[in-house]
């Protein structure tokens, strides 16, 4: 056992300092896709993407939903005039309608400034917040990327978030997958037991809107068909920064006042 | 493709009286034609010449039949029904007498209607209740907990019914299914290069596997050949994802014995690991590289970096390693613990390192290499003792083999990196199998093209066989043992699910 620890001091410190600091990731990294020229757009532009999340209006307006996209980066390879990769983790949105974007638009970057107040809402829980996670019919890398939250790298209890076995301590609830027939039982079971106030956090593209599973007539098409969504998380499968920036915004509506 | 006589002739390993009557394949695919009611004295015949079962679906290419998916000897033995348009299809039962056929046929059997003969109706499979018990066990003080598909801690849905009377389990039912999402229905009609996403989110967890396995599916059915230099990245790119899928399940382990330090460490490297391939990739699962006709791209690391990289990789995990096993409190719960026999394991038709543990010797890229493993020299890593140690060994002895396997093909790539994909023709007409070892083992995709387009598809995921084999990993094990049982199966229900 002394050598495990040992072993582990040697190492050093490993956990990312983030939200107080941002962490960058690697060159190359396919984050969310950014509309880089949105007007006179072809409507064939829309039967590029597998999931329908570009659209051309009638004024060859262009438009991509973040909460459909997949990152496949069949777009990116098509059209690499209008779209492109950024190489960013975060994805959360208090909204469905927030994830879609409209013409052109800059650099979606957390701002460092709100990445630092949702950090401090976070303390202000003084380290008490319970997240339980349900499966609805994900493909299996969402939970791991939970998963890693609790890693050395992440280490969300730092922040002060626990994972409980309970839905009745629970104050957020982590969902992924579209919601299949059989999980829609235990899903609104599992919320409803949830003491108020709660949040609600869609992860992965496939609990934000269905993503691929949307239409196999299977899944629910998103768990917004069944629960109220509080924070959506899209990502295939959202990264483990995304998903903590998606609990710090959940913090943000459980009603904390943070203290000056 | 020509045939000529002596090719129509059965191989020597299959038995004289089979009563099939083989037809043109591919290469080493042996393709054996029979009467729809002949399939279960066919397939017994299969079963006592050494087969192993894989899979059983109905295909609509080039006709509507009824195939079973065998491996023998090296060789994937096709056995197909012509079904003639019947509805439903009648035929003659394979899972009564074969327990790897049962679910299966079940499946079949639920979702298609199919009539075996001969064939014992089975718990319901594929539409799973929550709150359904029907325990079986009678006794003073036995219980029924049914756990999942809500589990603590954060897990894939399934559910587990297990009777018990607080220490022993007399009785264990897996249910699978919470999580159909109707997959393989989502791959037709799309064009092979997209339809590859579809793959890749199957399993999440087995991206390069799936994309793998059915990419040289779309290959062998439209006759092309990905360069050499695109298998040996989809080589690396598949061992990357064992070595991570590999210490995921012994992080999991170190975490139910309370081995906090231990668990945090395999944590850390599979997260290294992770980072690595979002380096070498653009996604931390190694999404979007692999494609029908070659890889998109190269890897996005010089060479050297990569090695470096797998060398400090190594480093750390060798001394982990080390002190894993040399931790008495963690291998203690390990050693005996789940013990499957090797006739068992046989009689389910189980793959991976789940059967490697109990001495079966079983690995896709050794049976029927595929892609850069005809050319680099595996070796297959096999314990006899077929315990939770035994599995756990096994996963450790294969990332220390795949580590020397990336080091071959990324020398082999330092010498020449040429071409990297080959286009698809535009017209095709056709249907193949292609397969991979996936990480929880061997994996299987029929697809059938039509108007260059996916028509149909079947996959015969590896966590499906090998987790009907759950029920009966308890023979001398207590209600506290589970955890440490189920992780060192180590599968996806994504995957089996489907």
């Amino acid at each position: 056992m002394l050598e495990w620890i040992l072993r582990g001091l040697r190492k050093g410190r490993t956990t990312t300092s983030y939200p107080r600091r941002a962490l960058e990731p690697p060159d190359g990294y396919q984050g969310p896709v950014r509309l880089l020229h949105a007007a006179d757009a072809s409507p064939d532009l829309a039967a590029i993407c597998p999931t329908g999340a570009i659209a051309v209006d009638s004024g060859g307006g262009l438009s991509l939903d973040r909460g459909r996209c997949i990152h496949c980066g069949a777009c990116v390879r098509a059209a690499p005039e209008r779209f492109a990769f950024t190489r960013q983790y975060e994805t959360a949105a208090r909204s469905r309608e927030a994830l879609i974007q409209i013409g052109q638009t800059g650099e979606a970057d957390r701002e460092e400034s709100t990445r630092r107040s949702l950090g401090q809402q976070a303390r202000a829980l003084r380290r008490s917040i319970h997240v339980r996670h349900i499966d609805t019919g994900s493909d299996g890398s969402e939970e791991w990327e939970i998963q890693s939250l609790w890693n050395p790298y992440y280490d969300i209890q730092r922040l002060g978030f626990f994972l409980t076995s309970s839905p009745r301590h629970a104050d957020i609830l982590i969902v992924t997958g579209a919601v299949t027939g059989p999980m829609r039982g235990p899903l609104e079971r599992t919320w409803n037991v949830m003491p108020a106030p709660k949040a609600l956090i869609a992860a992965g593209t496939e609990a934000c809107s269905g993503g691929l599973t949307g239409l196999t007539g299977l899944t629910a098409g998103g768990v917004d068909g069944i629960l109220p969504v509080d924070v959506y998380v899209p990502g295939s499968p959202p990264p483990p920064i995304a998903l903590l920036d998606g609990l710090l915004l959940a913090v943000g509506l459980l009603g904390v006042q943070v203290p000056r | 493709m020509t045939t000529t006589d002596d090719q129509r002739k059965l191989p020597d390993y299959l038995p004289e009286h089979l009563g099939a009557k083989r037809e043109p394949g591919y290469g080493d695919e042996v393709r054996l034609r029979v009467a729809p009611l002949a399939f279960e004295r066919t397939s017994h015949m299969l079963r006592a010449a050494g087969a192993r079962f894989i899979t059983l679906f109905l295909a609509e290419t080039p006709e509507p039949a009824l195939v079973a998916a065998f491996a023998q000897r090296g060789d994937l033995v096709v056995l197909r029904a012509p079904t003639q348009g019947a509805d439903p299809v009648v035929y003659g039962s394979i899972g009564a007498g074969w327990p790897a056929a049962r679910w299966a046929e079940q499946e079949l059997v639920e979702l298609h209607g199919a009539r075996p003969v001969g064939y014992e109706e089975e718990r319901r499979l594929t539409t799973p209740d929550a709150d359904e018990l029907g325990g079986n066990v009678r006794g003073l003080d036995v219980f029924s907990i049914p756990f999942g598909p809500v589990r603590s801690g954060i897990f894939e849905a399934i559910q587990f019914l297990i009777e018990t009377g607080g220490e022993d389990v007399p009785r264990l039912q897996t249910r699978p299914f919470f999580k159909r999402r109707g997959m393989e229905s989502r791959f037709v009609g799309l064009d092979p290069e997209r339809a590859v996403h579809v793959a890749e989110r199957v399993a999440g967890i087995a991206s390069v596997a799936y994309a793998t396995a059915f990419s040289q599916a779309v290959e062998r059915a439209f006759g092309v050949q990905a360069p050499a230099s695109a298998e040996r990245w989809r080589a690396v790119h598949a061992e990357l994802e064992r070595v991570a899928c590999h210490l995921d399940v012994i992080a999991k382990q170190a975490e139910t014995t309370a081995l906090f330090v231990g668990q945090a460490r395999f944590q850390i490297l599979k997260e290294d690991v992770t980072r690595l391939r979002a380096a070498l990739t653009g996604s931390r699962f190694g999404r979007g590289v692999i494609v029908p006709g070659g890889v998109r791209y190269a890897g996005r690391m010089e060479l050297d970096a990569l090695v470096a990289a797998l060398d400090r990789l190594e480093r750390d995990f060798e001394r982990d390693r080390q002190l894993f096993l040399g931790t008495s409190s963690m291998i203690d719960r390990l050693i005996g613990s789940g013990r499957l026999s090797r006739e068992l394991v046989e009689d389910h038709g189980a793959v991976g390192p789940l059967a490697r543990g109990s001495g079966v010797s079983v690995d896709a890229r050794h049976e029927r290499p595929y892609g850069d493993y005809r050319r680099l020299g595996l070796r297959v890593v096999t314990e006899r003792e077929g315990d939770a140690m035994a599995r756990v060994s096994v996963r450790f002895e294969e990332i220390a083999e795949s580590l020397r396997i990336m080091r071959q093909a990324i020398d082999q790539l330092k010498r020449r990196n040429g071409e990297l994909c080959v286009p698809l023709p535009a017209r095709c007409d056709g249907s193949a199998f292609g397969w991979a070892e996936a990480p929880q083992g061997e994996l299987l995709i029929w697809v059938e093209i039509r108007d260059a387009r996916v028509h149909r598809l079947h996959i015969a995921s590896p966590s499906l066989r090998n987790w009907a084999l759950f029920d009966h990993a308890f023979p001398k094990d207590v209600l506290t043992d589970f955890a440490f049982i189920e992780h060192s199966f180590g599968l996806t229900p994504a995957g089996a699910d489907r």
